[in-house]
């Protein structure tokens, strides 16, 4: 049995990396006292796999991990026993328990959305998203495994509005194959906006989707 | 006073170097409402926040505030030099982990002071918080209190901080508290919140005293000037360490911290009588906590952090009358949860070859060892009660139990050092690598790693080595070439040495007076801040206070006091007497040595502190 766990990393904690965000959950599960699966070895450890990591500097609303267990629990007693064992900063948002053979959340992954605070140059930044939406192709420079890479990401920008004068929202593809991640649209948009430089902006990861846009932790 | 803002704090995150270490929101943080509190303690750790979570003191003392309903207990470390200098840039002045609250609005301002070159910090982080340096210039605002080892000698900080704790504090730290909260509910003036301060015992604040020094510079008296001020500061001890309060859970930080585990203290203070080690008489007497206290601690931190690893600590692990006992009990409640038990701090001549093996069942760590000194003549002199015989057995013992990683610690330029004790670290390196080699191949472990670490003795006050002149740099550095040469023709040996120049101003000021609290503020005038760090050090900025100054570093580090030379710390009742350590010292120049304690009370000056060693 494994359990998908949705939990938030609050905007305290936008500046825990992903290995050490990893970690702290790795405790908060021996704390908690669900019966986790270990792996087997000389230096045993948890199995438990996120399925995006966060960026440094970025919170994420709606964050998905898988929590291999070595025994049956029900939903409500792991959340309640997950709840206990974490921080106000970083809570556990819902669960649902899945069998073995459930593919891997990161296998799933398809898209993500994302909410970005813009603190500088706003205005500009927002009224160019009518033109920049216009455009068939927005090539940028993508880092990919091989190098950087001149790349067309129009087709992986899915939605792009403004929420309010100073908040956007996007949603971009992050699977394996082609991945935009918001810093690379934002680049692209300042350029519309005729900006020099990226405006800084707090990101947040406000859900994460599979095929067809359906939630992850609901696949 | 300059404003706090959260959205620069949160512009100025994106930009510094691990910014974690400034956000909190840990498991087991203390999150109260600032306000409501009727006294607020702002706990600052003098160096980075992966040092000062690994710190027990902190712990410790964390707890006991927050405990208290009316009290409330915040964190603060040294930010990293491009946070510091961004905070200063964009006038946001030095905050709490916690609620993110300035410093300049906490009650008190308390600093742990483990090492003396965290000095320049201490200047650094007040001035980050708009709090002026000086405390004769400090009219309102936090009241500065600053504890730990290196309080035992006050005297370089004694410009800038109002009220020192000498001794254990969790006693003390309580009656602190308790008389701010009630001089602040009596609307007592600063200045008589001092004196009633002053009257706890323990306490020292350096304004109600005057020193006056002779023509040739030292110290010609030293007394009070305030009616509240006692002639003496007798040290505060914890006599039953069993009941007193541990923490139950700890913060458990994202970032790791250096040390990032359950630490269990099963014993404070030390018998051996090591002339060296200012700890060793510090923390005297012995006291150990009993089985079944540690076993129950253990189990509340294990179940509220979920750490990985417990570690005992003690000055010397291996004298804890049931440390077997333990060791098993621990390895077979957690061996399932997958958490290893590590133990430093063990002596050589105690290294019980069971609670290795018991110790490593689950994860395997590197064996440190502290020879201390390459010749017996030498471990006799500063009374290491270890021979050539124990730590053959004990690394022989380790790499039959399946260890392959040895680190020795020696000091170089201890009393009456010759070529001879040099070569005789060689030695003892070549008999560690025979050691290995004598064990079946198939027994041992593959990959030896000898490292030797050399570091440069620092005479310490409260030690029988306290009227001994430091080695000049370059004696000392003449002695590590030497030293290098002598190990380069020992095979697989791995050397590493101190800044020599960092350990002679750890001297300076170990030993120093009021008078290198303005060397201290000069230098870190001239930038240096972050000293024990070796990229940070700014040997030229201290080279250059010092002469600014008019004060010469020989005159602290180097020059030996007589026996009859009053020296700055003797006002303060460490436990251990004078006349005692001076006994020892006579000793340790004819290579005598003093038997533990255990076997034989040693007259100390220990048992003048009412039932501390009622049963020896």
């Amino acid at each position: 049995m494994k359990m998908l766990v949705v939990f938030e990393k609050t905007e305290r904690l936008r500046h825990v990396g992903h290995l050490d965000l990893m970690r702290a959950m790795q405790r908060a599960l021996r704390r908690s006292g669900v019966p986790i699966a270990f792996s087997k070895g000389f230096n045993p450890h948890l199995l438990l796999t996120f399925a995006a990591p966060l960026s440094v500097g970025m919170s994420g609303l709606r964050e998905v991990m898988e929590v291999p267990l070595s025994e049956a629990i029900s939903e409500s007693e792991f959340k309640e026993k997950l709840r206990a064992a974490l921080p106000p900063e970083l809570p556990c948002v819902a669960v649902r328990a899945v069998d073995d053979r459930h593919p891997a959340p990161m296998a799933q992954l398809y898209a993500a959305s994302y909410k970005m605070s813009v603190k500088e140059n706003a205005e500009a930044l927002i009224s160019a998203i009518p033109s920049f939406l216009e455009k068939d192709s927005v090539m940028a420079l993508r880092k990919t495994k091989s190098g950087e890479k001149l790349t067309d990401i129009r087709p992986m920008i899915y939605d792009l509005k403004a929420l309010d004068g100073e908040t956007v929202a996007c949603t971009l593809a992050l699977c394996e194959a082609a991945t935009c991640k918001p810093e690379l649209l934002l680049d692209a948009l300042a350029k519309e906006a005729g900006l020099e430089a990226r405006p800084r902006v707090i990101c947040a990861r406000t859900q994460l989707y599979g095929r067809d846009f359906v939630p992850l932790e609901l696949l | 006073m300059k404003e706090f803002s959260a959205d620069r704090l949160e512009e100025l995150l994106d930009n510094v170097l691990k910014p974690s270490r400034y956000t909190g929101g840990e498991m087991n943080a203390v999150l109260k409402p600032f306000d409501a509190a009727e006294v607020t303690f702002a706990f600052c750790f003098p160096d980075s926040y992966e040092v000062g979570m690994s710190h027990l003191g902190i712990k410790i003392l964390y707890d006991i505030i927050n405990r208290r309903p009316w009290a409330l207990c915040e964190r603060v470390f040294m930010p990293w030099p491009d946070m510091a200098d961004a905070m200063r840039r964009e006038a946001l002045p030095l905050f709490s982990i916690e609620s993110r609250t300035p410093l300049s609005r906490f009650d008190i301002v308390g600093f742990t002071l483990q090492y003396e070159m965290s000095y320049t910090n201490v200047l650094e982080m007040l001035d980050l918080a708009g709090i002026p340096v000086y405390s004769r210039d400090r009219t309102e605002g936090p009241i500065i209190m600053a504890g730990g080892p290196c309080a035992y000698n006050p005297e370089p900080l004694a410009p800038f901080v109002d009220v020192f704790q000498i001794g254990d504090g969790e006693e003390m730290m309580v009656e602190a508290i308790e008389c701010v909260r009630s001089c602040k509910q009596s609307g007592k003036s600063r200045l008589d919140t001092l004196r009633a301060l002053a009257r706890i015992e323990g306490i020292y604040v350096p304004a109600f005293y005057e020193a006056q020094y002779n023509a040739d510079g030292t110290l010609a008296s030293f007394s009070p000037v305030d009616d509240a001020a006692p002639a003496t500061v007798r040290k505060r001890v914890v006599l039953d360490l069993d009941a007193a309060p541990y923490p139950e859970s700890f913060i458990v930080p994202y970032t790791e911290a250096i040390h990032d585990r359950i630490v269990l203290e099963i014993m404070r203070g030390c018998t051996k009588g090591c002339r060296f080690c200012q700890a060793g008489m510090l923390y005297r007497p012995v006291r150990e906590r009993s089985l079944e206290t540690l076993l129950k601690q253990a189990e509340k931190l294990e179940n509220a952090t979920g750490y990985e690893e417990m570690s005992l600590s003690s000055l010397s692990s291996g004298d804890y009358s049931h440390l077997t006992e333990l060791v098993c009990a621990l390895t077979e409640r957690y061996a399932d949860r997958k958490i290893s038990v590590s133990l430093p701090s063990m002596r050589i001549d105690s290294i019980v070859k069971q609670s290795l093996e018991e110790a490593q069942k689950v994860r395997k760590s590197g064996l440190t060892l502290a020879p201390e000194a390459g010749t017996q003549r030498m471990r006799d002199v500063i009374n290491k009660g270890v021979t050539e015989a124990d730590l053959i057995r004990a690394v022989t013992d380790a790499f039959e139990s399946g260890w392959s990683t040895v680190k020795l610690y020696f000091m170089i330029g201890l009393p009456t050092e010759t070529d001879e004790d040099l070569q005789g670290i060689g030695q003892l390196a070549r008999d560690v690598i025979n050691a290995y080699f004598t064990v079946p191949r198939g027994v041992r472990a593959k990959g030896l790693r000898v490292t030797c670490s050399a570091s440069t003795f620092v005479p310490k006050p409260f030690t029988p080595f306290q009227w001994q002149g430091q080695d000049d740099l370059d004696t000392i550095k003449e002695k590590q070439a030497r030293l290098g040469d002598i190990l380069r023709q020992v095979k697989g040996v791995n050397f590493n040495w101190h800044e020599p120049e960092l350990s002679m101003l750890e001297a300076c000021f170990a030993r120093g007076d009021r008078r290198m609290g303005d060397v201290l503020y000069a230098a870190w005038q001239n930038g240096c801040r972050m000293d024990g760090w070796t990229e940070f050090l700014n040997y030229e900025g201290w080279m250059k206070a010092f002469s600014d100054c008019g004060v010469d570093p020989a005159f602290y580090a180097n020059r030996p006091r007589g026996e009859k030379e009053l020296l700055p710390w003797d006002f303060i009742d460490a436990g251990v007497t004078r006349a005692f350590l001076w006994r020892e010292w006579q000793k340790a120049q004819r290579a005598e040595t003093t038997p533990d304690c255990r076997k034989g009370c040693q007259g100390c000056g220990l048992k003048r502190f009412e039932g501390v060693c009622a049963d020896r």
